[in-house]
């Protein structure tokens, strides 16, 4: 199979996409807090929908991340105690970013079922995406940092002190060693791994099979209250999947099926998204067909997570191999 | 016997042919059809015990096809992948605590679809014995998955 990327252009990627998760955010927060002021609930279902996809954006940006400090290995001028930094950083906004994104989905799919969005759930997801913007901006700093002429000598000193290889609360180096020393880490994610997918895709088959038509009986409202438990299991899918990225991702940044994967990952989470906010297919009855965009829509969500179970499977066997 | 499987050249054709359609191929199609079976298995028992009420329980049993016919892939892609190795598979424990998971699997579907899918009538309310069938099936496709995933690790 062609590659999609090589390690230049990954780490070229990195470059790209890295302004995403920092300027993504504030925009968020920034219509968020506009809808507070408007007293706009349109505004902030249109925030809410804003952070949840730039907390799916931040998937590539840290994977292209990895493979950029790849490349970089080595390199003069390049001090590697700021990538590590960078790197701790990164995560510890990598997940803040995706608890946010989950909240965000939450309220979104409160908002579907009961009509208005809770206070509750607004003010949560208003304190995660100011902390997200402080996280997020302090690790884009620090991966600013990374390639400057001054630090040639290896003395490194960013702006939010001495970079430690663990200076935040979270460091990736401790997770791989986690990992790669305990041998019944990995089976484990494995196992949890395979469960999370299968109650993902238990819940796409039924919500999407209903809007393609092939099951009938059941209205879209009925099959909606489902779909936080395929959240559940992507989320139980996203932490052990980056278990195993953190602990190899040299098995991963390389190849062409993980790449697949991620494009393909990325394309259903806005399908999900859609599932969650559509209104057509929100009225739908029980007896009644969907319309076409419902059964394209559901159609596309199937093939989009078989091809994610596909090249997931297929890590091993395309590409360069484990 | 064992070895003659092991060793028979189908079993080399699946183990050491290059070509992505030989084991890459069986073995993605063993984990879609896990994913699809174990998926509808478990929507069924969420709904028995009583997630997605809305949903009318007669509604899903176009699913029982979808566990059928998945099994039937997963029964055929399974022996494929076992002639393969038949002599280190046959005598490992791991291997038939998975078979034995996915036969109380199979029994307790196929018990879940005789006690609420038949004569077409919704019940009004799910019987205890019916919420216990949709645990142990829970239990039995967890643990089913579990020993599978372990048997590339254990042995």
């Amino acid at each position: 199979m062609p590659t999609l990327a090589n390690a230049a252009d990954l780490a070229h990627l990195h470059l790209l996409l890295n302004h995403f998760p920092t300027i993504g955010t504030i925009l968020g927060l920034g219509l968020l807090l506009l809808s507070f002021i408007r007293r706009n609930e349109h505004l902030r279902k249109v925030s809410f929908e804003v952070l949840f996809l730039i907390a799916l954006a931040t998937l590539p940006v840290y994977v292209s991340g990895s493979a950029a400090a790849e490349a970089l290995k080595g390199q003069a001028g390049v001090a590697q105690e700021a990538i590590t930094a960078h790197n701790d950083a990164a995560l510890g906004s990598f997940i803040m970013m995706e608890i946010t994104g989950f909240f965000a989905w939450l309220a979104l799919w409160r908002m579907r079922r009961i009509g208005r969005l809770t206070t509750g759930l607004t003010y949560t997801v208003l304190i995660l995406a100011v902390l997200t913007v402080a996280a997020v901006t302090r690790a884009a700093n620090m991966g600013g940092d990374i390639r400057h002429p001054e630090i040639e000598g290896g003395q490194y000193a960013g702006l939010f002190g001495t970079a430690a290889a663990s200076s935040g609360f979270i460091s990736a180096a401790g997770i791989k060693d986690y990992v790669l020393q305990h041998p019944y880490v990995w089976p484990t994610c494995e196992t949890l791994h395979f469960l999370g997918m299968s109650l993902m895709f238990g819940v796409l088959m039924i919500v999407n099979l209903r809007l393609v038509g092939w099951l009938r009986g059941m209205s879209f409202a009925s099959v909606h209250r489902l779909l936080p438990f395929g959240l559940i299991g992507f989320g139980i899918n996203f932490i052990t999947g980056m278990f195993f990225f953190i602990a190899a991702s040299e098995q991963y940044t390389q190849n062409v099926a993980f790449h697949w994967k991620v494009v393909l990952l990325m394309l259903a989470g806005v399908n999900y998204l859609v599932l969650t906010v559509y209104d057509e297919a929100w009225a739908l009855p029980a007896s009644a067909d969907a319309p076409m965009s419902g059964k394209l829509l559901g159609g596309s969500a199937l093939v989009l997570s078989i091809g994610v179970m596909y090249f997931g499977r297929m890590l091993p066997f395309i590409g360069n191999a484990f | 016997m064992l070895t003659t499987l092991a060793q028979s050249s189908f079993s080399t054709w699946l183990l050491s042919s290059n070509s992505i359609w030989a084991y890459p191929t069986v073995l993605t199609l063993h984990t879609f059809g896990m994913m699809v079976l174990v998926g509808a298995a478990l929507m069924i028992d969420l709904r028995l015990l009583g997630f997605g009420r809305a949903i009318p329980l007669q509604s899903m049993s176009r699913l029982f096809r979808v566990i059928w016919a998945a099994f039937a892939l997963n029964a055929v892609t399974g022996t494929m992948l076992f002639i393969a190795d038949a002599d280190k598979r046959a005598p490992e424990l791991i291997f038939w605590t998975k078979l034995a998971f996915v036969a109380v699997g199979l029994l307790t579907a196929a018990r879940i679809r005789r006690m609420n899918f038949q004569g077409g009538t919704e019940p009004v309310v799910v019987s205890s014995a019916a919420k216990r069938l949709a645990v142990v099936s829970l239990v039995a496709w967890s643990a089913a998955i579990t020993a599978g995933r372990l048997l590339a690790y254990v042995g």
